[in-house]
């Protein structure tokens, strides 16, 4: 690796961890002594008993938070966040507080290794890193056009060292896919500011400021572009603005932790987001006596009240808010988008923003940098149907849990049977690792360099940086640096020493780019680079959205279909343990989710009057049965969901991922459909499921009850 | 040297900005060596929060809504744990204004748990093992605790303890918020704040004089150090 | 006419008795008294040597001064010195194999507390307090030797001794308790 790894390249105090448990016992001569293992040479920056903190980047979600990594005698102790970066301000959620858990997990792949795909033909066995270089070297000399690379999200350095390797190649770029995306419609966000402003770009909302909010099924308090900001920004929303305490109103079939917040929840029609947007933006231009803009016309209040179930008085109530307010915001995303109407949805709230004018005001809309664009659904659907027809001959996979994370229904199981040869970087054994030919472990991301480029809640352009915090546990090697090697062995060497070189490289035009700080030259720039973890302007500041040119429509509208007698909407959405790939942290298991306070299991949320009227309890198991397929799961009686709607968290029901996440719940990706929105988003409604109970019961272990639920003991 | 002034810790929680994520959970079990108890042992009530957040349902459908309330031990300043314990484990740190839970002399009778009437205090029903190499996340300023000990939210006095000898060191007085624990470090929405309560000017004294403010179960004259702000609007106190 | 002593009056009761009670006393004392000596060091360290030459705690124990641990020197410390002096002695032989290997001495520290005691240096150095106060006469000893009766009423009393005026905040649990 590089210099700055040899540095630190320290020993431990190896018994300190025995001390702690040992010596408690109170002592008997055998444990009365403990060995310790001074350093051979005490690195300068580390002194005995005290902390050293590390500035980096939380790798736990794509939004890109910055922390502090406490650690002493070379271990990683605790994860605080980073008070100067823009995206958090020293915050930190559930998730990246726990990300040590995923560090110092004993599930980890600890090597490289040969998997064959877990078939009892071709058992395990480990590989040397040499051996690794040379599978990926003749790998990428496949016929460049049947080379694919799946990553994950996070719009990092792994991104672009891919992209120009792909490039050079002539093979096809990188696509970029998650769950979190998918559940959040983020590419129809994208689509939509790309027909609205010109410009694809995901939209900064400065909720902090804003004093009338409508939140159309964005869940930005636990999941959607950056839960940390949002939640500072909604803290300060409500207590920190000196001219008023903001509202906030919440469109939504399902209370999410957003809408629990929220004065007010009102509880619409799954799929009619589009019409009650449409119906209230154009109520709202006449009340501020604009002419009503064409594509707003589309829909009445009363035909948006008939399709939504909410009363017209009401939304007349909430459109008569929105107009007269001071400051109205209002923003979408989540549930609302993942919808057939959902481009329809997007476009009509960001031109609602529009009609009361703040884009680009104080409590308004502001467009983050643009970023390359993740991959939709209907990219990775692409995918997988070249995969099937066997165009694919090899397929990397890194960041990301396909088999997991994507609807089953989407046949990637079956497609990747036809892929001859399937590498995985994945530093955990999950689903997709353990069906690969191939897992080249990347480090954790506590132990690697990295940067990401584009946070989608910094109010600032800004880059975050990565930085190895503790030594490598094990025999893991960066992605970047196999690439790099492979690339080197085949004759298509890329013009970087290593992945430090690569990152340095990159992050060269920052030098002129008006940062909070700069140097002369890019070692003395890397060192301030890695002190702050990260580089941004001094002061904050977003482009405004220009005008948008309103269309005639902004497309058709599907109306909702109603469901059939004893069919339910299906709802999923994501709490603290994100994607999945949080499930395997112990600490995450056990924190209760925060609306129906269960914690290591699933449940699916019914209304109490539906549960009565099917005659379920809560802990009843229930089969829920899609046209895809069923899963079970015990009954919740969740108050604040629509009776015609049921609702399953996403992120348990792991077949493999470790000790902690195996054989836990159930997946809802496995009953969900494969459809899409026009923005290549998932549609979900449409999709209707069944429940019949199964006559067993299974108590969740809800905190709720401070007796716990197994009754008497 | 700068001469000490005893302080006397609070904490206020603004209800009306907390949302009930969490993330002083998660900040608290990881900077205090909290082990996590798995599924059965969490459905025997025996989870092992230090601050739990209380969630309530009001009002009927579609008018529902939750409350979260994030309790944590009040540092109360006329105790019910304390005169309880047959052992002086749950005792009065007159120094820091705290209720200490010392675990070297604890027993385990579990008396201060069942007299405490916030429900703040845990006991560990087992030992919780780490597998290696999870050990080694474990912060060397805090004790971990056996079984058979009870034990509680200390408002981080490890950190409070390590800023005053720091302070101390350097020959200055506590600056306003250079102590937080790890709850208040990490709150996403920046509803906690702590601080010396005997000091009027400090940023926790101001918001404890808020007008929204209230004591949990006041009325039992306990004298919490733990000052809530209520919600405003159909929402939270 | 004899009486029946009950059985456990009997003579072989008593004995077994006794040397039952012998045998858990003889443990305890053994007990303690393994507690208090020494353990094998890897390198017999001469302290008495290094300090008659002058050699400040500090210098190898740097970390008193400003945090909790006092620190154990690594071998590139000692090293400093002795590529310089080289006198020929089986134990500097063995220094000299640790620093060929690059190998952490493996040192067994003496004067060490339970988990649930936090021990900070700093404030102590910084009173004045002399090291020899608590870890004894090291200037006479060769490895050190474990202090006996380190115990909490030994802390208290040096604590009201030393700081009558400050014995409320030097006698709370939480001083050294968490």
């Amino acid at each position: 690796m590089s210099e700055k790894i040899t540095r630190r390249d320290f020993l431990k105090l190896t018994a300190m961890g025995a001390a702690a448990t040992a010596v408690m016992t109170g002592c008997g001569p055998m444990s009365r002594y403990v060995v310790r293992r001074p350093y051979t040479q005490m690195p300068e920056y580390n002194q005995t008993g005290e902390s050293t903190y590390y500035a980096s980047t939380c790798r736990e979600c794509p939004a890109g938070c910055g922390i502090l990594v406490r650690t002493r005698e070379g271990r990683a102790l605790t994860i605080e966040g980073n008070p100067n970066h823009p995206v958090n301000r020293g915050r930190l959620c559930a998730r990246g507080l726990t990300a040590q858990q995923g560090l110092y997990n004993p599930d980890r792949v600890r090597g490289p290794r040969f998997q064959g795909r877990g078939k009892p033909t071709s058992p395990p066995r480990d590989l040397t890193w040499e051996e690794a270089v040379q599978v990926v070297g003749s790998a990428l000399q496949k016929p460049p056009e049947r080379i694919a690379f799946l990553l994950g999200l996070v719009p990092d350095h792994l991104f672009d060292l891919v992209s120009e390797l792909t490039q050079a190649l002539g093979a096809p770029p990188p696509l970029r896919y998650g769950a979190l995306a998918a559940l959040d419609g983020r590419t129809t966000l994208l689509e939509a500011t790309r027909r609205l402003f010109d410009t694809p770009a995901l939209p900064y909302f400065d909720l902090a400021q804003a004093e009338v909010t409508l939140a159309f099924g964005a869940d930005f308090l636990q999941a959607w572009l950056s839960p940390v900001t949002y939640t500072r920004a909604y803290g300060n929303m409500r207590q920190g603005n000196p001219r008023r305490r903001g509202e906030l109103i919440v469109f939504e079939p399902r209370q999410s932790l957003t809408a629990g917040n929220a004065d007010r929840w009102v509880p619409i029609a799954p799929g009619s987001e589009a019409h009650v947007a449409l119906a209230l933006g154009g109520r709202v231009a006449e009340l501020r006596g604009l002419p009503v803009p064409e594509a707003f016309r589309a829909v009445s209040l009363e035909e948006a009240a008939r399709v939504s179930g909410i009363p017209a008085a009401q939304l007349e109530d909430l459109a008569v808010t929105f107009a007269t307010a001071e400051r109205p915001l209002a923003l979408v995303g989540g549930s609302a988008l993942t919808q057939p109407n959902g481009l329809v949805t997007a476009q009509a709230v960001l031109a609602l923003n529009a009609l009361v004018n703040n884009l680009g005001q104080p409590g308004g809309v502001f467009l983050t940098p643009a970023e390359a664009t993740p991959a939709p659904l209907t990219a990775v659907s692409d995918l997988v149907r070249r995969m099937q027809a066997g165009e694919i001959e090899v397929l990397f996979i890194h960041g990301v849990n396909p088999l997991f994370e994507l609807p089953a229904a989407l046949g990637f199981a079956a497609a990747l049977e036809n892929v001859p040869l399937v590498i995985s970087f994945a530093p955990f054994p999950d689903e997709t690792a353990l069906q690969s030919d191939y897992i080249f472990p990347d480090h954790s991301a506590l132990e690697s360099f990295g940067y990401q480029r584009s946070l989608a809640g910094a109010d600032r352009p800004a880059w975050s940086a990565s930085q190895p915090v503790v030594v490598p546990l094990y025999n893991t090697r960066a992605t970047v640096d196999v690439l790099l090697a492979a690339a080197q062995a085949i004759g298509r060497a890329l013009p970087y020493r290593d992945e430090v070189d690569f990152i340095q490289q990159k992050i060269l035009p920052l030098l002129n780019a008006g940062g909070f700080y700069t140097a002369p030259e890019i070692l003395t720039f890397w060192s301030r680079w890695l002190q702050y973890g990260g580089w941004w302007t001094p002061a904050a500041g977003l482009p405004a959205p220009r005008s948008p040119r309103l269309p005639a429509s902004f497309g058709t509208l599907t109306p909702p279909p109603a469901p059939a007698e004893g069919q339910f909407y299906l709802l999923t959405y994501t709490n603290h343990l994100g994607d999945g790939s949080g499930a395997n942290r112990p600490w995450l298991q056990e924190l209760p989710d925060a609306m129906t306070t269960v914690t290591w299991n699933t449940w699916v949320e019914i209304h109490p009057t539906t549960a009565e009227h099917l005659g379920l309890k809560d802990d009843d198991v229930v089969r829920i049965t899609t046209p895809y397929g069923a899963v079970e799961a015990s009954v919740y009686r969740y108050p604040a969901i629509r009776p015609d709607t049921i609702a399953i968290p996403f992120g348990q029901g792991h077949t493999a991922l470790g000790r902690w996440a195996e054989g836990r719940g159930c997946n809802p990706a496995q009953i969900l459909p494969a459809a899409t929105n026009p923005a290549g988003d998932p549609a979900f409604i449409g999709t209707t499921a069944t429940l019949m109970p199964t006559g067993r019961r299974r108590p969740l272990a809800r905190v709720e009850s401070k007796d716990g639920v197994y009754g008497e003991h | 040297m700068a001469e000490e002034r005893p302080a006397k810790w609070g904490l206020v929680v603004d209800l009306d900005r907390c949302t009930g994520c969490n993330a002083c959970i998660a900040a608290c079990s990881m900077e205090n060596n909290v082990p996590f108890v798995g599924e059965d042992e969490v459905a025997y009530g025996r989870a092992l929060y230090w601050i739990r957040t209380q969630r309530y349902w009001e009002g009927e459908y579609p008018a529902v809504t939750p409350t979260f309330q994030p309790v944590m031990c009040q540092q109360c300043g006329n105790a019910p744990c304390e005169p309880v314990c047959p052992v002086y484990a749950s005792v009065h740190s007159e120094e820091e204004q705290i209720n200490l839970a010392v675990y070297n002399r604890c027993v385990g009778t579990r008396y201060c748990a069942n007299n405490c009437p916030y429900f703040a205090r845990v006991f560990n029903w087992f030992d919780y093992e780490l597998p290696e190499p999870m050990r080694s996340y474990l912060n060397p300023d805090v004790t971990v605790r056996r079984r058979g000990v009870m034990e509680k939210c200390t408002f981080c006095v490890q950190r409070i303890v390590r800023g005053r000898q720091k302070a101390r060191a350097e020959g200055r007085e506590l600056r306003d918020g250079e102590i937080q624990p790890a709850c208040v470090q990490a709150c996403p929405a920046e509803a906690l704040v702590f601080g010396d309560l005997s000091d009027p000017e400090s940023r926790v004294s101001q918001l404890a004089r808020s007008q929204r403010r209230y004591h949990l179960l006041e009325e039992l004259g306990t004298l919490p150090r733990v000052t809530y702000l209520k919600g405003v609007g159909n929402h939270g106190g | 006419m004899q009486v029946k002593k009950p059985w456990w009056q009997s003579g072989g009761v008593r004995i077994a008795l006794a040397l039952v009670l012998l045998i858990l006393f003889g443990g305890a004392v053994s007990g303690i008294y393994l507690s208090q000596i020494p353990p094998e060091q890897p390198i017999a360290f001469p302290h008495k040597t290094h300090v008659a030459l002058g050699a400040q705690c500090t210098y190898c124990h740097p970390a008193a001064a400003w945090g909790p641990n006092a620190g154990l020197p690594g071998i590139s410390k000692c090293w400093g010195c002795h590529q310089q002096v080289q006198k020929k002695s089986p134990e500097l032989e063995k220094l000299a194999g640790y620093v060929q290997r690059n190998e952490p001495i493996p040192w067994v520290p003496v004067a060490i507390q339970p988990d649930f005691v936090k021990f900070n240096h700093q404030p102590h150095v910084q009173a004045g307090i002399a090291c020899e106060t608590c870890h004894g006469p090291v200037s006479q000893m060769t490895v050190a030797l474990p202090q006996p009766r380190q115990n909490m009423g030994w802390c208290l009393d040096c604590h009201q001794r030393m700081r009558p005026n400050d014995f409320v905040r030097l006698s709370d649990c939480a001083t050294c308790h968490y």
